[in-house]
């Protein structure tokens, strides 16, 4: 007590400043957060992150048995219904290039204005709508993509998944292999989920 | 230095062998350990490069869609690369993907990042070498992958070499002490013996020994064979010599023989010539004698000059006798050296001289102190001989000067006899000391031509050396040298 009281007067000044490093400290900690908030984009859930893996699955899908001379000039991304992605995937895309064509957003409200598509970002809004719009696509090589719950269950190609805060998504071979669509073994690998067999695995 | 040269040549070759395989084996391990570790160390870098090739292709579709755990399951198969440690993917942001150690290894010192535009890269530190490559897919930079290997490989690599190399080197030396051995045999054995058979031959000059030859037929067998061939015709070339001494000498002993014959018979004969020559002189001498003095025995002038120049010829021809036989005695007596003064023995020879002919008018000199050790009564017929000549050729001056005298020259000391008489050409100087050669006539002076050739006889047997210097008309000086002087 004695030693605590005697040190007391030494210790009145910087009291005032103890407390302007601890505003200080605190700030520092919120801005750094926000600044990893924001340095962690590609690992987040949102429909920015979205809109770039549509455009990443573009490169990894090809089509076999296709002559190159059939495709069209651009790299259409189509998305159906109420489009939940906006600015993100016109941003996305902007000076981008896959397989040697420029990439394209169109937004359509008709599925059947879906089969010129490369690759169909459903809407979840479409809700029970989506198997109806699967079936007018049907076996057209339009790589079908959404995030809405069952859509592999529809007979949905790719399905935006959510694990640990981050984005993933499932893939049902089974709808790709009825098309001429071919995904990366690159692409099954980093799959939260891969249902059905390869082409190669289907044969016997 | 000085050690190198006293060893023999057998262990200088093995020194040498040992320096010469030890230096090749050194340079040769140090070449090849540098090409190795160079190879080692290029290959390695070739195959991290491949690695992070394939490494970063199957990061690829982790980056895209970040999945961490595809990235660390590539990563994770760098198990089977024996020389990999440790590992990284890198975001491009710089920021670690996945990460990858060999055996729960810490993270190594060894840290760097490629540049902002590098695709590939290493570096290295000690035993580790860092190789970063960039992944990129589709012309976007997705991050890049960070190999670090371990060459502790290269530093075993280097002691392999060494403990090899060590071992050659062993291996040789071993050999070189093999091959000394045999050397020995080969080269310096028969060396030994040669320089041995060299030694021997210079120190007891005896050419006939000969050097054993080696049983090899190499260039020592050539040098050796040489040798002795070169000991024979050195011990042929002596025997000749030898031989060609012998008959030499053989032929002198003969020669000598046969001349001291000769000269014996001829001294014999002009002594008996001469000696038996006087008593009929004398008896001629002695009637001339009469005749002359008998009165007015009816004989006419004429008949008495006839008488006188018969008593003159008598005269003359008993000096002759007298002059060969002092000539003889100057050449058969035997020496007998006694301790003599010139000086006594000139100036009693000049007075008798001039009590002889008080008419002359003539001035003589002497220097004192010539003692000599020499034989007296032939010395006394060398000064007289001298001193005469010197009379007579002054003759026909009107003040004669006579010196006799010494002086020290290099030879040592000079005695003469000088005049101012006729003198002679210096020309005809050596003429002078033949026996009856003469460069004046008869008429002129008067002289048998004996006396000059007696002297250089005795003065020779001295050991000593006579010569004259004279010109026509200015005077003559005769001068010689005894080697045996009389100190004080």
């Amino acid at each position: 007590m004695q030693m605590a009281h005697s040190s007391k007067p030494a210790c009145s000044g910087p009291d005032h400043w103890a407390t302007a490093a601890v505003c200080c400290a605190v700030a520092a900690l919120l801005a750094l957060l926000a600044v990893a908030a924001a340095s962690a984009q590609p690992g987040g859930t949102g429909y920015d992150v979205k809109a770039g893996y549509l455009l990443d699955l573009g490169r990894f899908l090809r089509l076999s048995g296709v002559p190159a001379a059939d495709r069209r000039s651009t790299f259409d991304i189509c998305v159906l219904g109420h489009d939940p992605l906006g600015h993100f995937l016109d941003d996305a895309v902007v000076n981008q290039v896959i397989d040697g064509r420029p990439v394209r957003v169109v937004r359509i409200g008709d599925a059947n204005a879906g089969k010129g598509c490369d690759i169909l970002f459903i809407s979840p809004d479409e809700g029970d709508g989506i198997p109806l719009d699967l079936d007018a696509i049907g076996k057209t090589d339009v790589l079908t993509v959404s995030d809405a719950a069952d859509f592999l269950k529809y007979g949905g190609m790719i399905q935006f998944v959510e694990e640990d805060n981050r984005v993933r998504f499932a893939v049902n071979l089974n709808a790709v292999n009825r098309t001429h669509i071919v995904l990366s073994s690159e692409l099954l690998r980093v799959a939260s989920s891969v249902t059905g067999k390869t082409p190669q695995e289907e044969q016997p | 230095m000085k050690l190198w040269d006293r060893r023999t040549i057998a262990g200088k070759l093995m020194r040498l062998n040992l320096q010469v395989t030890g230096t090749a084996l050194l340079l040769a391990y140090l070449a090849f350990l540098a090409y190795d570790l160079y190879t080692l160390r290029k290959d390695l870098i070739s195959s991290l490069t491949t690695e992070a090739g394939i490494v970063g292709e199957n990061s690829v579709t982790a980056l895209v869609f970040d999945d961490q755990q595809a990235a660390q399951s590539t990563l994770s198969a760098l198990d089977h690369s024996p020389h990999i440690r440790w590992a990284v993917i890198e975001r491009a942001d710089g920021s670690v993907f996945a990460r990858y150690s060999s055996n729960g290894q810490p993270q190594p010192e060894l840290q760097a990042t490629l540049a902002p535009r590098q695709p590939l890269g290493y570096w290295a530190n000690g035993t580790n070498i860092l190789l970063g490559r960039r992944i990129v897919f589709q012309g976007r930079n997705l991050g890049a992958v960070y190999l670090l290997a371990e060459t502790s490989e290269l530093a075993h690599r280097a002691r392999q070499f060494g403990l090899l190399s060590a071992l050659i080197l062993t291996l040789c030396s071993v050999i070189a002490v093999f091959a000394t051995s045999t050397i020995r045999h080969l080269i310096t054995d028969p060396l030994t013996e040669l320089a041995g058979t060299a030694q021997v031959v210079s120190r007891e000059k005896d050419y006939s020994i000969r050097a054993p030859l080696p049983k090899s037929s190499d260039e020592l067998a050539l040098l050796v064979q040489s040798f002795n061939e070169m000991l024979e015709q050195i011990q042929e070339r002596d025997r000749a010599l030898e031989e060609s001494r012998n008959a030499l000498e053989q032929r002198v002993r003969e020669r000598t023989t046969e001349l001291t014959e000769a000269n014996k018979e001829l001294e014999a004969f002009s002594y008996s010539v001469a000696h038996d020559l006087r008593g009929p002189l004398q008896h001629i001498a002695n009637i001339a004698f009469l005749l002359q003095n008998s009165g007015d025995a009816g004989l006419s002038d004429e008949h008495r000059t006839l008488i006188e120049k018969m008593a003159a010829g008598t005269d003359g021809m008993a000096v002759l006798i007298d002059d060969l036989l002092n000539l003889s005695s100057a050449t058969t007596t035997p020496l007998r050296r006694t301790a003599i003064d010139l000086s006594l023995m000139a100036e009693s020879i000049l007075e008798r001289l001039q009590a002889d002919d008080p008419a002359r008018r003539a001035q003589w000199t002497v220097a004192r102190g010539a003692r000599v050790i020499a034989d007296e009564g032939l010395m006394h017929i060398v000064l007289e001989n001298l001193l005469r000549n010197a009379w007579k050729y002054t003759s026909k001056v009107d003040v004669a000067e006579i010196e006799f005298g010494f002086s020290e020259d290099d030879a040592g000391t000079v005695y003469f006899v000088r005049d101012n008489g006729a003198g002679f050409n210096p020309r005809y100087a050596d003429r002078l000391f033949r026996p009856f050669q003469r460069l004046h006539s008869q008429s002129e002076f008067p002289g048998t031509g004996i006396g000059l050739a007696t002297a250089l006889r005795i003065v020779t047997r001295h050991g000593g050396k006579i010569w004259a210097d004279g010109q026509v008309d200015r005077g003559a000086a005769f001068c010689f040298t005894l080697p045996y002087v009389v100190e004080g």
